[in-house]
């Protein structure tokens, strides 16, 4: 697969690994500027560790990863927010002895142009605006999944990657969110939804890539009439 | 009497807390238990003697610690990058052996013999401090001592690169994640540590004469303040090593034959009490 002129991100022909654990065979995918793109699959398939290719945490022995027209085999971790792609991370990693102001300004650490500061993010999820001085560790976990979007938001990203951002949320509140990363993509940023909630799915994405053992081996559009037909992709 | 005890306390607490703050910074940050760190304290003393004698003290005080800034970085850049996934055994064998060469590379360069600076004219004086004619320039050791924890503290509470080296020293991955190169957080970090370690040192210099063994004593204690403090706090650092300083300073002239293991004595007394030290785990 190329790099088209307009893609975002692109993996090519990727291999990545833990220690000696061949993790990632040969996988490809490329996201174009401003789609809405799920990347569905089971546990320990390979879906977090495509993150972790992209941030340089699993070694990539061969195969090329592109980021908005950049391509290198290794990225270093503060690389991909750097040419706009910023992650939601899984289990949200909400820096715990920071305030909620301070998480976000940490967001906002590339400095790049764009319409997301503070002041927005709060209009976006007002609760935060009303922790805005209490520490990461006191919000509850829907809190801190707000405040995890809000900061890949203030590095005003091209990219928005969450990696399983309903883990552990109540179902409300998974379609609160759900509606907000639409309402995000709406804009103009693009997004990359790694879930197995294939209702999340529904609402947020247009088209989805699945992975078995660490490759993508079907793709196609999202149905949200008919989304029971990706069950056989998440279910054991 | 007393008032003498505790003012030599705070003096010696004032030199501690600048030594030790830079200590706390670099485990706090980079996970490493510095051996060198009472070596580098000892070098930036004689970097400050030799710039002291061809300007003057004020040049070695400002120099000093920029001199050993740049040490720092490239400390961080030679010896704990390359050895960051290492376990911390070696990297501390590796400071260790780092601590031998620095103390053998001063006394090739600078002698054997102790040295000493001069106390500056302008504090060379004294003044009179409740009834007790007091040292200007022990007193302005103890300005020193608070003025540099103030800028610490502002610049960690309020600069854009102290809220890094504090997200960092708490979860580096996803503070890289957001953008922030924190190998170069790390970098300045290590170099900031290691220039408080030399600032400590010449500040120490006129109180006392400079041997190529005077980290020694500043290590032990440091590791000491670090470890009551709860590893890697500033905070818990802080209120340690005035602390320690007061034992110090009692200890000698009233419990003479103990005033060696007295800190020992401290560290465990509050290790039982508090297991992860004065401030836990927190910055």
């Amino acid at each position: 697969m190329n790099a088209q002129v307009n893609s975002v991100l692109s993996f090519d022909q990727v291999n990545a690994y833990y220690g000696n654990a061949h993790i990632l065979h040969n996988f490809s995918l490329s996201i174009s500027e401003g789609e809405s793109l799920a990347l569905i699959g089971r546990n320990g398939v390979g879906k977090t560790t495509f993150v972790n290719a992209l941030l340089g945490q699993a070694r990539v022995r061969s195969g090329q990863i592109t980021v908005a027209g950049k391509t290198r085999s290794l990225w270093r971790p503060y690389q991909p927010a750097k040419e706009g792609v910023m992650v939601v991370p899984q289990g949200r990693r909400i820096i715990a002895n920071l305030t909620v102001e301070e998480n976000l300004l940490l967001g906002n650490a590339v400095h790049r142009k764009g319409p997301w500061n503070v002041e927005r993010i709060y209009q976006l999820f007002p609760i935060l605006r009303e922790r805005a001085h209490t520490p990461g560790a006191a919000l509850s976990g829907g809190q801190q999944q707000m405040l995890a979007i809000g900061r890949a938001l203030m590095g005003n990203p091209r990219l928005m990657i969450l990696d399983e951002p309903t883990e552990g949320l109540a179902p409300v509140i998974v379609d609160q969110l759900g509606d907000i990363i639409r309402q995000v993509n709406e804009q103009g940023t693009t997004i990359l939804l790694i879930e197995q909630n294939l209702h999340l799915v529904a609402r947020v994405s247009r088209r989805y890539l699945a992975v078995e053992k660490g490759s993508v081996i079907a793709e196609g559009e999202v149905d949200p009439g008919r989304i029971e037909q990706l069950q056989q992709f998440v279910v054991v | 009497m007393l008032g003498i005890s505790i003012f030599n306390g705070l003096v010696y607490g004032s030199l501690l807390i600048i030594c030790a703050s830079g200590l706390a910074m670099i485990y706090g940050l980079r996970r490493v238990v510095n051996f060198a760190h009472g070596a580098l304290y000892m070098l930036g003393a004689y970097i400050g003697y030799s710039l002291s004698l061809h300007l003057n003290f004020w040049f070695a005080l400002l120099l000093a610690p920029l001199v050993m800034l740049l040490l720092g970085m490239l400390l961080d850049k030679l010896v704990f990058h390359p050895l960051q996934e290492r376990d911390p055994l070696s990297v501390l064998l590796v400071t260790f052996g780092l601590l031998l060469v620095l103390e053998d590379l001063v006394r090739a360069t600078w002698g054997r013999a102790s040295l000493s600076i001069e106390v500056p004219e302008l504090l060379a004086g004294s003044v009179d401090l409740f009834g007790n004619p007091t040292p200007l320039y022990r007193l302005a050791v103890i300005g020193l001592g608070v003025g540099s924890m103030v800028a610490l503290w502002a610049w960690l509470r309020f600069a854009r690169t102290g809220l890094y080296v504090r997200a960092a020293s708490t979860d580096p991955l996803t503070t890289a994640m957001m953008g922030v190169n924190t190998e170069r957080v790390n970098a300045l970090v290590v170099g900031i540590g290691t220039a408080l370690a030399g600032l400590a040192g010449v500040a120490a210099a006129p109180l006392l004469s400079l041997a190529p063994s005077m980290g020694a004593d500043v290590l032990v204690d440091s590791f000491v303040v670090v470890v009551i403090g709860g590893l890697g706090s500033l905070g818990g650092a802080l209120i340690s090593a005035f602390l320690l300083g007061q034992v110090q300073s009692f200890g000698t002239i009233y419990l003479p034959s103990l005033s060696a293991v007295l800190p020992f004595l401290m560290m465990i007394a509050i290790l039982i009490w508090r297991p992860s030290g004065l401030a836990g785990n927190r910055v």
